[in-house]
């Protein structure tokens, strides 16, 4: 008998310190294991770990070439070998670069590339469309008047151009991605920003006395992020594609291991049934870019019901 | 009369600009909320009588709308009053929540599904109740850390809370207890069973009954003078409506605020308000004592309301209606709004406004015609209560 109740007591007390923290923690809990539920987005997820375990080992899995990393090592004795010929798994290009060292090396220079552009973007586009939505009126219509102004030049077109005045280097790829892809995100918050601020429970923060900030950061928000989630997942894809196409026309250095530059390398040779370099290459571009919107897509289908199926 | 006045709202007009002209939606509306009273300002949909209160508040969003004309006055200490439509935006968030508080038509849509109901009370004693907090936990509010303070007010992001509770582990535990505790307090006055329960809830989880308890627990955390409801039960369960209504009853009873109704329910009306306003069109139409109005309205308008509800010795298949519609408030020409849907209108309604004008002590009808209105009285047998309204159920 008295077990028993020392035993309730024990769950009671259990029960009285889950706090409002460990609820949040039990409502994150669940939507991943409502995500996990689609084999998509394991996939995904998958791959995307496959990539980043790629990125952080890669000193790792290949020695790295002195002195830039960056630049593929030459095997002169082995120009255009094909996969298996003489140590280089997936073969080498043109000037001797080995394919896998390319691809293992790149997909550091992508996962800095999408992750400098995503959260860049995402940062400074949510603060433009913050501010034009929360302030409204004529700050507003100027701002998204900017927004405009950028949305009607195509992103591809856009970036290019922006690229092509700051000259052939890595980091303008970047630059110029980042100064075309956070429009979507002033956009996106902006609507929701809007939306979100006539619902009731900011009026009823208003009406207890909240001050504005406080209203923004603890009512609007957090019900107005979700959409920059899948869009920031889908982006951390889009923006290497994007990158890609940029060295693939020659607007990253010479020889660098970027994916991009690799297809573009071994395009040449494609006529002449070297076909490894490009594959291999645009397999790695493929995947990644999959990955991630297969990820964005199931969280969309999760955080964001009502567009199921878009 | 005697100056013994709460709020009093004078010559209020509001006007949305929108492209197809400017909206009248409130046009000139004057009237006055005493301590401890009970005003229903009742009216159909789209009449002004939600703007109305909302600009109380001044909480009606500014473009598009627009406070064209009008004061709000809100008496203060010693015979002082305070302006709400002029004054500067952080005296309006000071009388928000502390004097005057509302609670909304929908509690599903009035709380914010990312946070737990927990969290969104702490809030409104953060902001008005900083230093009760810090004087609970154990620590003199002038001697408060920035830190401290932050905590108490809710500001502190989660990295903050966290470092916080790590590096001053007991002082923590204190604000932490001390911000609960005031919240399980404030929930249990509403009547909520198991309050440190609900507080770890999400809003999805409880039912409308509940949320609309947490929504009155959170409007009245900070005794306000005022409580503006807005439908507050029209999103509710039948069942659950009487309840809610029973419970503001009670706390304005216990506290001696003033209660302004925002209804189209005028079974509503004759239960719980003291004194009435009907509304037509952005304007009032006739104010006095609820249940004078109701046994003897003498607005022809507020005899089609009346007149519109169905009664047990109304035959099947025949429920009144005011014929017409409601007229356009863009632009609207200067007459009586309800002239068109009238069966009393002369010609002198279609070319001016009629002015509220005394009629009885206390009363008041914005009507030319109102001597020939007053004969078609309802008879206050009509009006079902809420109990007649059980019985036939029930039959």
């Amino acid at each position: 008998m008295s077990s028993v109740s020392k035993q309730n007591k024990k769950s009671q007390q259990e029960k009285s310190r889950t706090t409002a923290l460990s609820v949040k923690w039990a409502r994150r809990r669940e939507v991943a294991l409502e995500v996990l539920r689609n084999p998509l987005t394991v996939i995904g997820l998958v791959i995307i770990f496959l990539f980043l375990m790629m990125a952080a080992f890669a000193p790792l899995l290949v020695e790295p070439n002195q002195p830039d990393p960056y630049q593929s090592p030459r095997d002169w004795s082995n120009i255009d070998a094909a996969p298996g010929v003489a140590g280089h798994i997936l073969g080498t290009d043109s000037t001797g670069g080995d394919v896998l060292y390319g691809i293992i090396w790149g997909s550091r220079l992508s996962l800095q590339l999408s992750l400098t552009v995503v959260l860049f973007t995402l940062i400074f586009g949510t603060i433009v469309g913050s501010i034009a939505a929360m302030r409204g009126g004529k700050l507003d219509n100027l701002l998204m008047r900017i927004v405009d102004v950028f949305l009607s030049i195509p992103e591809l077109i856009f970036a290019l151009a922006i690229a092509a005045v700051l000259g052939p280097d890595f980091s303008n790829i970047i630059l110029a991605l980042a100064a075309v892809f956070w429009v979507k995100y002033a956009r996106i918050i902006r609507g929701e920003i809007i939306r979100v601020k006539q619902a009731d429970y900011v009026a009823a923060a208003k009406v207890v006395g909240d001050s504005q900030w406080n209203i923004y950061r603890k009512d609007v928000l957090p019900n107005a992020a979700t959409p920059l989630i899948v869009q920031a997942t889908l982006d951390m894809g889009n923006v290497v594609l994007i990158g890609a196409t940029l060295s693939f026309i020659g607007l990253a250095q010479a020889g660098l291991t970027e994916w991009g530059a690799l297809v573009s390398n071994g395009q040449s040779g494609l006529l002449a049934g070297e076909w490894w370099v490009s594959t291999f290459a645009g397999l790695a571009i493929v995947l990644w870019a999959l990955a991630f919107n297969l990820v964005g897509d199931g969280l969309r289908d999760v955080l964001d019901p009502k567009t199921e199926g878009r | 009369m005697s100056e013994n006045w709460l709020l009093k709202v004078q010559d209020l007009s509001v006007h949305f600009h929108s492209p197809r002209g400017v909206v009248h939606a409130v046009d000139n509306v004057s009237f006055e909320i005493k301590p401890g009273e009970t005003l229903a300002l009742v009216g159909e949909t789209g009449c002004g009588k939600s703007v109305t209160a909302r600009s109380i508040l001044r909480l009606v969003p500014e473009p598009p709308g627009e406070y064209a004309s009008g004061k709000i006055l809100l008496s203060q200490d010693q015979d002082q009053s305070i302006e709400i439509l002029s004054a500067p935006i952080k005296a309006v968030r000071a009388i928000r929540g502390e004097r005057i508080s509302m609670i909304f038509q929908d509690p599903g849509k009035a709380l914010n599904p990312a946070l737990t109901i927990g969290r969104q009370l702490a809030e409104v004693f953060g902001e008005h109740r900083m230093d009760m907090i810090l004087e609970n936990a154990g620590i003199e509010p002038d001697k408060a850390s920035r830190a401290d303070k932050m905590i108490a007010q809710q500001r502190a992001s989660f990295l903050q809370i966290r470092l916080f509770s790590l590096l001053r582990s007991k002082k923590g535990k204190a604000l932490q207890k001390s911000i609960d505790d005031a919240v399980a307090r404030a929930l249990a006055d509403t009547g909520i069973p198991n309050p440190r329960k609900i507080m770890k809830s999400y809003p999805h989880e409880l039912s409308g009954g509940m949320k609309q308890r947490v929504m009155i627990a959170q409007a009245l955390a900070c005794d306000p003078d005022l409580l503006i409801a807005d439908e507050p039960t029209t999103a509710l369960d039948v069942t659950i409506q009487a309840r809610i209504l029973e419970l503001i009853q009670e706390m304005q009873k216990r506290r001696g605020m003033a209660v302004l109704y925002i209804t189209h329910d005028l079974s509503l009306v004759r239960e719980f308000a003291d004194r009435v306003a009907v509304m037509y069109a952005g304007r009032i139409v006739e104010t006095g004592p609820a249940v004078d109005v109701l046994a003897s309205p003498q607005h022809p308008y507020t005899q089609g309301l009346l007149g519109a509800i169905p009664h047990r010795r109304t035959p099947r298949g025949q429920l009144a209606a005011i014929p017409g519609s409601v007229p356009q408030l863009v632009s609207p020409p200067a007459q009586c709004h309800f002239a068109s849907r009238c069966k009393w209108a002369a010609e002198a309604c279609k070319s001016v406004v009629p002015l509220l004008n005394s009629t009885e002590t206390s009363r008041k009808v914005a009507c030319l015609r109102f001597d020939t209105a007053e004969k078609l009285s309802v008879d206050i047998g009509d009006m079902p209560a809420r109990a007649e309204m059980g019985e036939v159920a029930a039959e």
